[in-house]
């Protein structure tokens, strides 16, 4: 696993125009970088990253299983009781999921080590799936790159086959697809899945989450006021639960993507779950809930929210004492405790990488950089190769 | 390569984005209709005057079926988040923003009214019109109505149609609210710095 600095593809911010990739710059800083891109094995792919990735997954469904039918641990996982039943018939109905990001701590030489599931909302799909695919490709032909340099890169592929999958499963020849206004990545993101999803030939129509009514038979409907069967939201469900529309949530009888077990599947309190029943596992950190403090046998700890997005208000603990810490919003849910692993570092970079899934197969790889060693929402994107 | 690890290829054109901006909707879906329908007489008439101008004795009717139309226009009409999406579709001053249960956007101004058998006995039936003024639109100086149809050049004003283009456009449903989800990113995005303002992992 290297850093390798390299030129600039030759006018890809005009393609990224056209191509309407618009939030690769933000805040006048670069989130693309592509002045530099990461160099792996196959060997490297498939034994540390792939194949842990599979394994994990399955790992965090057999917690989601216990989850779902203990209402002592729903309540640790801080989900509204009027969710229990739910969320438990949305499970043992297997509503199809989409896609979901393991994050790494990864050197290519020790065990990667998960930091977290992000398996309801993740971003940086379009980025991965489409656009370093594309850099490759440039770049190959500009011959800067071997021929046979490969990429872990799927997603695409993989998405498109998913997308027909779940619309055999519901029968749908259209679905929705939603996210927050006034924001270009998420909107992009969701662009992204509208162009898998129609490549896979459902029609598709958008609603921001914002604009989104209650009809007076009780359903959700679009701007068109049409009502919506289908519905892909980037937006998490712990927000759903507990807003004002969060009551008619079950009487709106939705097609939902992500279902609405990710609730469990991408909450924190996942990670002491997952070390409670595979204590020891190579690619486990330890992790404890709040009241088994006691038990953390580690000097030095990650506090985590267990609802939380970009690393927001995650602080280190070293003795006792908090020795670095990230602002956010989040965190009155409470929190979870993780053994502290530091970020490898390529140069100056802390680097962490997004392991991807489509349903529950491994279909692909992120790498972002930060700074600093909490990443954030302002790290940087850089594109791989496998050789 | 024998065993790829990445798409082996991707649909380019589907990826391109470089294109004019979409309405939210364009109308509301048509019904299947049957072909097989009589043909009738029908005029278009830019507003109530012009029909009464038209038909001496009818203008109440004129009145009471540019009404008519004229709510179906706010129920049927291509909706837009923003003034400018609207205008690149329908011209410049060629919108309006609306504000009613169903929420806040833009739509064009109705630029006229088709009626029917407004001289005969039993019903008469009227649609509303819509036109163009952007060149940026194949919809320029046509006269088109919310399903769609384009009935040609504005300087025509008489056709015979099918019953069926007078049939109710579909409004799906009734929203009776909107706005209930949003209020949580809304409450943390206005904290800190940094923050992009999504919430996307």
């Amino acid at each position: 696993m290297f850093r390798i600095p390299i030129t600039p593809r030759a006018g890809w911010q005009q393609q990224a125009r056209d191509f309407g990739f618009h939030f690769h710059t933000m805040y006048g800083e670069p989130y693309w970088d592509e002045s530099a891109y990461y160099q792996f094995s196959l060997k490297q792919i498939e034994n540390d990253l792939e194949d842990p990735s599979a394994d994990i997954h399955q790992m965090c469904l057999q917690v989601v299983d216990e989850v779902v039918k203990s209402e002592e641990l729903l309540t640790k996982f801080s989900i509204p009781q009027a969710f229990w039943q739910p969320i438990a018939d949305s499970w043992f109905r297997q509503d199809p999921s989409l896609y979901s990001r393991l994050d790494f701590a990864y050197d290519g030489k020790s065990a990667a080590r998960l930091y977290e599931n992000n398996a309801d909302t993740p971003t940086s799909l379009y980025e991965s799936g489409f656009w370093q695919w594309l850099w490759l490709q440039g770049q190959v032909n500009a011959g800067l790159i071997n021929r046979r340099a490969d990429q872990f890169n799927s997603l695409q592929e993989k998405l498109i086959q998913r997308f027909a999958q779940i619309a055999q499963h519901y029968q749908l020849n259209q679905m929705h697809f939603a996210c927050c206004q006034d924001t270009d990545e998420d909107r992009g993101t969701v662009q992204y899945l509208q162009d898998c999803a129609a490549e896979a030939g459902l029609k598709t129509d958008f609603v921001y989450i914002e604009d989104i009514g209650l009809s007076e038979d009780d359903y959700f409907t679009d701007l068109n006021d049409s009502v919506i069967n289908s519905l892909f939201k980037l937006y998490p469900w712990e927000f759903m639960q507990r807003e004002e529309f969060g009551q008619h949530i079950e009487r709106a009888s939705i097609n939902w993507l992500e279902p609405m077990w990710k609730s469990v599947l991408s909450n924190k309190a996942l990670m002491p779950m997952l070390w409670k029943r595979f204590p020891n596992h190579p690619n486990l950190l330890p992790a404890w809930f709040e009241d088994e403090l006691s038990k953390a046998d580690c000097s030095q700890l990650v506090k985590k929210p267990i609802f939380s997005r970009e690393g927001a208000n995650v602080s280190v603990i070293k003795n006792g004492e908090t020795v670095l810490a990230a602002d956010g919003p989040y965190g009155e849910e409470g929190f979870i405790y993780q053994a502290w692993h530091a970020l490898p570092k390529f140069g100056d970079n802390h680097t962490l990488i997004g392991s991807w899934l489509v349903n529950d197969q491994p279909a692909g790889i992120s790498v972002r950089e930060d700074k600093s060693l909490i990443t954030q929402d302002m790290s940087r994107y850089l594109p791989h190769v496998i050789l | 390569m024998t065993s790829s690890k990445r798409s082996q290829g991707i649909n380019l054109s589907r990826m391109r984005k470089y294109f004019a901006p979409r309405p939210i909707a364009i109308g509301v879906t048509a019904i299947m209709l049957s072909a097989c329908g009589d043909k009738q007489e029908a005029t278009i008439y830019t507003n109530a005057d012009d029909c009464a101008d038209a038909n001496p004795g009818q203008e109440a009717q004129c009145k009471a079926a540019f009404e008519q139309a004229l709510a179906d226009a706010e129920r049927t009409a291509p909706k837009y988040k923003s003034m400018s999406d609207c205008e690149y579709e329908f011209g410049y001053d060629r919108c309006h923003a609306v504000n009613n249960s169903s929420g806040s956007f833009f739509m064009p101004f109705m630029a006229g009214y088709m009626l029917s058998n407004l001289l005969n006995p039993g019903p008469y039936y009227s649609q509303p019109m819509f036109t163009s003024y952007s060149r940026y639109s194949p919809y320029r100086n046509q006269w088109i109505t919310t399903d769609g149809r384009n009935y040609g050049s504005l300087s025509n004003r008489h056709y015979r149609v099918d019953k069926d283009v007078f049939k109710p456009k579909p409004t799906v449903n009734r929203t009776m609210k909107r706005g209930g989800f949003g209020s949580s990113v809304r409450a943390k995005s206005s904290w800190g710095s940094s923050s992009r303002g999504g919430w996307g992992g």
